[in-house]
């Protein structure tokens, strides 16, 4: 049989991916098609002309200053709590692989809170925030915590990203678990029998070694901070003021909220492009990082 | 090892239940059908037990299976999902301003209905009845009349409150008798500027007229008698707010758990609270008041409400002409049978839209609103603020609350939003 042959390549497509295609293609490609023609139509959500409009939810897009303003919330936190996430992750996933005793009772324990719906992690989050830490500040009188982080628009950005470090450090975690394992034990003994000190080894060994964590990790944490929703929604809703509507939650609001469904997608498509470039680069940038040992 | 593989395993077991915990859901009702069926979406979330209940009932006496569905979506988003699926509900409960964006196209004419004669509250679209009233409801300032009384030790009457000086000295008289802040606000966006703020619209002699000025630009705002009389208030409450230090971070129930059990006095609330104050140690002793004013023009003498939550029966090809005539019947089952009534106001505990509709045990709230009802002393809700009116000004107003803008600022900031949005068109 010719394996090489047109027919033959698209049955064994078919007999593997074709379910799958099928799948991915109804629920995302489909929709997303859809939604781009949303953009040019005034459609209100339920009405059944959908009338076209051309570009004008493009030029509301632009001008929508509440939008642009979500979207350089999202770089702020984003940014932020994908260093700290990372940075936390990586030496949570250090302090696990030494060899302490009950290092796999941690490892779990860390993971756990992944686990936690974002919903409901975000509604106990507000009591720790606006109740348990107000409580602490006002009975050891620490000023800084006698009244509710969440009711300053500083504030209510700092919970957030202190809420993504608690729930992502432990899934990067893991990740980093596995990168610190997969170094081999040889190039270790090595770099010791040559003198290097710990910290040396971890920087010129370990980490060239394990890049291709940090560019999974990268790029997960990037994608799901800058679509962060849920926690949005149960910590903050977006208050004190409106102060810390993240982008996507914006859009959510233009559409469903505010009825302007064709403006709401052209944000999203928007939202959608930022994402897909960051991702896209930084997967570049870092995977020619990679050394292979 | 033995004991790892134990403890490993367990450790999974914990993780699947507590991810098993976070799916499983309840969309479920109805019985046995047996010739008709029709689908029902309920909007109000407090009553989804006592519906489907009801629904069990009257499947059960006419034969005609009647389905409950509650989502926890907003009312509008989950009508676009149902409308763009081509899977409507027969009958929909919605908001008064939805029933003027779903109507025209998407509602059954009802004016040969024989309730639409025994409520005031009925909506209309270019002379067709289309929206069934639910419920009255009614916004105000509660009061605690037991936590009153016992520090003033007389009998609380609110008549005797209704002008901001006489609220005020009553004020100063509890916190002299010990209660230190006898005023609760829910900083809630819906609150704030979903229910306090149109009272400036609501309380104008025309208000349609005083919208219409606000967006063309003609309304000097910041000078409005009505404007600074209820801010006035406003600023009144937030001076004896229990949260005073940061009203943002006030939580809603917890307010209202200090209303219910007295350790506050008043709250500007509405009868929907009482879902809220009920579930707590909450005393029998407490109503609706009028926002007290100093104006002489009567708005401190009426609460601000009406109809409530509409429904409209569906009227496209999804929906067959034996389904509409269903929910028709059990329209009519709601305002004219024994059942319906009871279903209402007393497993609901809702105030009846409909004049023939005894409710004699509502609960506190309902019963201060049905007084005001029943006496016409109801200022008509305006029902065609823009769908982002609550969002965008109740930031602002949270900001005003804070007292990080002032009364100026605020009416600059609410004149700036008018100057691009557009009322629902009615």
């Amino acid at each position: 049989m010719n394996t090489n042959s047109m027919s033959y390549k698209t049955k064994q497509y078919i007999m593997f991916a074709g379910v799958t295609t099928l799948i991915f293609a109804a629920v995302v490609i489909v929709p997303f098609i859809y939604g781009l023609y949303l953009t040019f139509t005034s459609w209100d959500g339920v009405s059944r002309s959908k009338p076209f409009v051309g570009f004008a939810n493009y030029i509301a897009t632009f001008q929508d200053s509440a939008f642009w303003a979500a979207l350089g919330r999202t770089f702020i936190y984003s940014f932020v709590a994908v260093i700290l996430v990372n940075v936390v992750a990586f030496i949570l996933a250090y302090l696990v692989t030494r060899g302490v005793k009950g290092q796999n009772f941690f490892r779990a324990g860390f993971f756990v809170p992944n686990l936690i719906g974002g919903i409901v992690l975000g509604y106990v989050w507000k009591f720790v925030f606006n109740r348990a830490l107000v409580a602490l500040g006002e009975s050891f009188s620490i000023g800084a915590l006698s009244t509710s982080w969440l009711a300053t628009s500083g504030g209510a950005m700092v919970c957030l990203i202190i809420v993504a470090v608690w729930q992502y450090a432990g899934y990067m975690m893991l990740i980093y678990v596995a990168g610190f394992m997969s170094v081999s034990n040889d190039v270790l003994e090595a770099a010791k029998i040559d003198g290097c000190t710990d910290f040396q080894t971890i920087v010129h060994i370990s980490v060239p070694l394990m890049v291709s964590s940090f560019v999974q990790c990268l790029f997960l944490t990037i994608t799901r901070c800058f679509m962060v929703y849920d926690v949005n929604l149960s910590l903050t809703k977006g208050e004190p003021f409106n102060s810390s509507v993240m982008a996507a939650m914006h859009v959510y609001n233009q559409a469903f909220t505010y009825k302007n469904y064709g403006t709401g997608q052209a944000e999203a498509l928007v939202l959608f492009v930022v994402c897909a470039v960051i991702g896209v680069l930084q997967v570049y940038i870092g995977k020619k990082a990679e050394v292979s040992a | 090892m033995r004991l790892k593989k134990v403890a490993a395993l367990s450790l999974a077991a914990l993780m699947t239940l507590s991810l098993a915990a976070c799916g499983g859901s309840g969309d479920e009702g109805g019985a046995e059908s047996t010739g008709t069926s029709i689908t029902v979406f309920n909007s109000k979330m407090e009553i989804q037990d006592q519906f489907e209940q009801a629904a069990e009932e009257y499947s059960e006496a006419t034969g005609v299976d009647v389905e409950v569905y509650y989502s926890s979506d907003t009312v509008a988003a989950h009508m676009a999902t149902k409308y763009s699926s081509n899977d409507p509900y027969t009958l929909s409960m919605v908001d008064a301003k939805d029933v003027y964006n779903l109507a025209e196209e998407h509602a059954v004419d009802l004016s040969d209905q024989e309730w639409v004669s025994q409520t005031p509250y009925a909506i209309s679209i270019n002379d067709k009845v289309v929206g069934f009233p639910v419920c009255v409801e009614a916004r105000g300032v509660i009061y605690n009349a037991d936590a009153i009384e016992a520090i003033t030790g007389e009998t609380f009457d609110p008549a005797n409150y209704q002008t901001l000086d006489a609220f005020k000295g009553l004020l100063e008289q509890l916190v002299a008798g010990g209660m230190e802040s006898p005023v609760g606000i829910m900083k809630e966006d819906w609150s704030l500027a979903g229910h306090y703020l149109p009272q400036v619209y609501e309380e104008q002699a025309d208000p349609e007229a005083f919208v219409t000025g606000l967006t063309e630009g003609t309304v000097d705002l910041a000078n409005d008698a009505k404007y600074n009389s209820l801010m006035d208030t406003f600023e009144t409450l937030t001076q004896y707010n229990y949260a005073k230090e940061s009203p943002i971070s006030a939580e809603r129930e917890v307010t209202e758990q200090k209303l219910a059990e007295g350790e506050i006095a008043f709250m500007f609330g509405g009868n929907w609270d009482w879902a809220v104050l009920s579930a707590y140690d909450y005393s029998e002793n407490m109503g609706i008041m009028p926002v007290p004013q100093n104006t002489d023009d009567g708005t401190n003498t009426k609460l601000v409400g009406g109809g409530s939550k509409y429904f409209f029966i569906d009227s496209s090809e999804n929906t067959s002409d034996e389904q509409r005539q269903a929910a028709k019947d059990f329209l009519n089952w709601l305002v004219n049978d024994e059942a319906g009534n009871a279903f209402l106001t007393e497993d609901c505990q809702l105030v009846p839209a409909f004049s023939n509709i005894p409710a004699d045990n509502l609960d506190p709230l309902g019963a201060s609103v049905k007084a005001y009802a029943d006496a016409g002393n109801l200022i008509p809700n305006y029902n065609f603020l823009p769908d982002d009116h609550y969002s965008v000004l109740g930031a602002n107003m949270q900001e005003y609350l804070a007292g990080q803008i002032d009364r100026t600022q605020f009416a600059q900031d609410v004149a700036d939003y008018w100057k691009t949005a557009q009322v629902i068109a009615h």
